[in-house]
């Protein structure tokens, strides 16, 4: 028996979906047979072993009925949005508040690939790359499908709340979001779990965004149980547009973060920015792509993650500046504490830069707590909890400042507080 | 107010106080001088409870109760202040939060609420006019960007807003200029009172024209070796610190 084949038996059991979608999971399963499994032994797994997801057979996730009364469907108090509901990638209609509006067009994606919207199921082309793509596309779900047409700003944004629950489910949403040209929107992305969910939640999301368009996304992982999480953003933008996301994983047993962002007009402008604070034995990885093409383009990365613990932390922070791409300029940063001995990150930024007159920064930086700032709000009277409760706030806060809806700002900020004992 | 008695600390093995002994009342201003290295920014970090510190012997008593048992927040809740030689900058915490934060700490200790966010807002404006820092704290993160002046007088309003029993000033004139000086030295002397005690440490004299001590002490190697009223401070300013060479028996 070979490795792939073996390490496909994990997902023996969940079924193919069926219908409009088929071809998509057939190109999915021929990619799984065809593609490596991760290991350790490639580079780019190293840090982030998928063995122990392996080892658990998963089982097809059926629609539920109707939304859980325990969960609220809108998880952020305050925050009025439009809202796409999915419980183990299924779409809830009943608890959906779609978007009803001229150039506007919101509905879950199987829908959208039913009424032809979708001419290229398989854009991205993450289940050509990745054997973790190819899962997905073998068994991907529904998700939310957004067109905003040339010239339309979206009134509120758009929530897509995506809850996992019960044992060794498969969760494979995916989601297409399409700005025109000129247009703007918003869109939350928030991952929940039931306590005790086990299973996997392999998520895609591709966007395009068009020439002087802008697409924001506040990204927020919060999830309860131990879930395996592999997500998958992939964007292109065009001339004088803006990207922006924040990519928030407040809590996670186990969490893969990809995201790629590719520059294909003059002037695109992409801020890619998150945080991490895993604690117990939680890992965290985020894996970015900036892919530079063309001239005058700016990017903006910053990631900051702090660890507590036993936890485990990757940052691989790839930035591409083509030999076309004259005139760029790219700044990551990634900086991280750990927090307790226990605790480890592996942080690696890449630059690969093929243009000769550009301007790239990049700094990374893994520390502990700052001890002389720490006696000193000491040495004022606040106590040792408080005194690292402000010193985290303060090292997030910039992170949190940049997201585009200060209620999802304020919400992850208090779950935080609650979970780390800063309130 | 606080009793030294025969106070010995090292770091990392090397020892800095040899015996030391202090006695401070109520209300009184003493000053502390003494060359470079002889252990009077030690002394500082000491009682504030900087743990880098190792007290081997020795013992200090604060107001009643064992100061070396505390750690550094609560030696501040009981009414310890320390003004640091270098104050440190705190990017991303904001002034007036980390004020809030300390006053509530204390407050905490004392068994009170939380303070108003009104009352918290008038108590900064005034003490912040003190030192004339009036309206130039807020929005602007612990120290950062501060001149070295700016600095020093955070410092002091901190003092004021926390209103200690007593203060401990630590070379809190290095780096001042003329009108720093008078300054910060205002803002002492404006929370002199009967309750309340002072621990200035210099090097120089000139802080003392401005907060006159009721006693100086000259340290030297650890120990104090003389002491007497503020007219030494100007013998030493005069002489230097050689003259007083034997530990006084």
């Amino acid at each position: 028996m070979s490795q792939s084949s073996a390490a496909q038996d994990f997902v023996a059991n969940v079924q193919a979906p069926q219908g409009a979608v088929a071809s998509l999971a057939q190109e999915g399963q021929e990619g799984m047979g065809a593609l490596p499994v991760p290991t350790r032994k490639s580079e780019r797994w190293k840090y982030s072993p998928i063995t122990a997801m392996l080892a658990r057979p998963l089982r097809t996730a059926t629609a539920p009925e109707g939304w859980p009364g325990d969960v609220e469907p809108n998880p952020v108090p305050g925050l009025d949005a439009y809202r796409i509901v999915l419980v183990n990638g299924h779409v809830v209609p009943e608890a959906c508040d779609l978007p009803v509006a001229d150039g506007v067009v919101c509905m879950p994606w199987c829908q959208a690939v039913e009424e032809g919207h979708l001419a290229d199921l398989d854009w991205s082309g993450y289940h050509r790359r990745e054997w973790v793509g190819a899962v997905h596309a073998a068994h991907a779900q529904d998700g939310m499908f957004l067109h905003v047409a040339q010239g339309v700003t979206l009134d509120r944004p758009v929530l897509v709340h995506h809850h996992t629950t019960g044992d060794q489910v498969a969760a494979c949403p995916r989601h297409r979001i399409v700005v025109e040209d000129q247009a703007h929107a918003e869109v939350v992305l928030w991952h929940s779990a039931s306590n005790g969910a086990t299973g996997m939640v392999n998520g895609v999301l591709e966007a395009c965004v068009g020439a002087g368009a802008r697409l924001g996304l506040d990204k927020v992982q919060h999830e309860e149980g131990e879930v395996f999480h592999l997500a998958h953003e992939h964007v292109t933008q065009g001339k004088d547009s803006t990207f922006r996301i924040h990519s928030m994983t407040v809590k996670g047993h186990w969490v893969r973060n990809e995201l790629n962002a590719v520059q294909e007009g003059q002037g695109a402008h992409t801020i890619m920015h998150g945080a991490y604070l895993p604690k117990d034995r939680e890992h965290v990885d985020n894996h970015t792509t900036m892919d530079h093409t063309v001239p005058n383009c700016t990017s903006s990365e910053l990631y900051k993650g702090i660890l507590y613990d036993r936890s485990t932390g990757v940052f691989n922070g790839k930035v591409f500046v083509r030999q076309e791409a004259q005139l760029t300029n790219a700044y990551q940063q990634n900086a991280n504490i750990v927090a307790d001995a226990g605790a480890s990150i592996n942080a690696k930024p890449e630059l690969e830069i093929y243009a000769d007159d550009v301007k790239c920064s990049h700094g990374c930086t893994v520390g502990q707590f700052d001890e002389e700032a720490l006696f000193y709000l000491k040495s004022r009277g606040i106590g040792d909890k408080a005194a690292r409760a402000l010193m985290v706030q303060a090292f997030i806060g910039d992170v949190l400042e940049g997201m585009g809806q200060e209620e999802v700002a304020q919400e992850v900020e208090t779950l935080l507080a609650d979970r780390h004992g800063w309130s | 107010m606080l009793t030294i008695k025969n106070l010995h600390a090292q770091v990392e093995d090397t020892p800095i106080l040899n015996g030391l002994n202090l006695e401070i009342g109520p209300g009184e201003v003493h000053a502390i001088m003494g060359p470079n290295g002889s252990g009077k920014s030690t002394l500082a970090s000491v009682l504030a409870g900087r743990e880098d510190y190792e007290v081997t012997q020795g013992s200090v008593d604060f107001d009643g109760t064992d100061l070396l048992d505390m750690d550094a927040s609560e030696r501040a809740r009981d009414g310890l202040f320390l003004a640091f030689q270098y104050p440190v900058e705190i990017p991303g915490v904001s002034n007036l939060n980390f004020m809030k934060a300390a006053i509530n700490g204390k407050r905490e200790h004392q068994g009170l609420e939380p303070i108003s966010a009104k009352d918290f807002l008038a108590l900064v404006k005034e003490k912040s006019a003190l030192v004339e820092l009036a309206g130039r704290l807020r929005d602007r993160s612990v120290n950062e960007g501060f001149s070295g002046g700016e600095k020093k007088r955070n410092e002091i309003f901190q003092m004021a807003m926390l209103e200690p029993k007593l203060a401990i000033l630590d070379e809190t004139d290095s780096g001042l200029d003329i009108d720093a000086l008078r300054i910060v030295s205002q803002g002492v002397n404006a929370m002199r009172d009967a309750g309340r005690s002072f621990l200035v440490i210099t090097h120089y004299q000139r802080l003392l024209d401005h907060i006159v001590p009721d006693f100086v002490h000259v340290l030297s190697e650890g120990q104090i070796v003389k002491s007497g009223p503020k007219e030494l401070a100007l013998e030493l300013e005069e002489k230097g610190y050689d003259w007083i060479k034997e530990p006084a028996v």
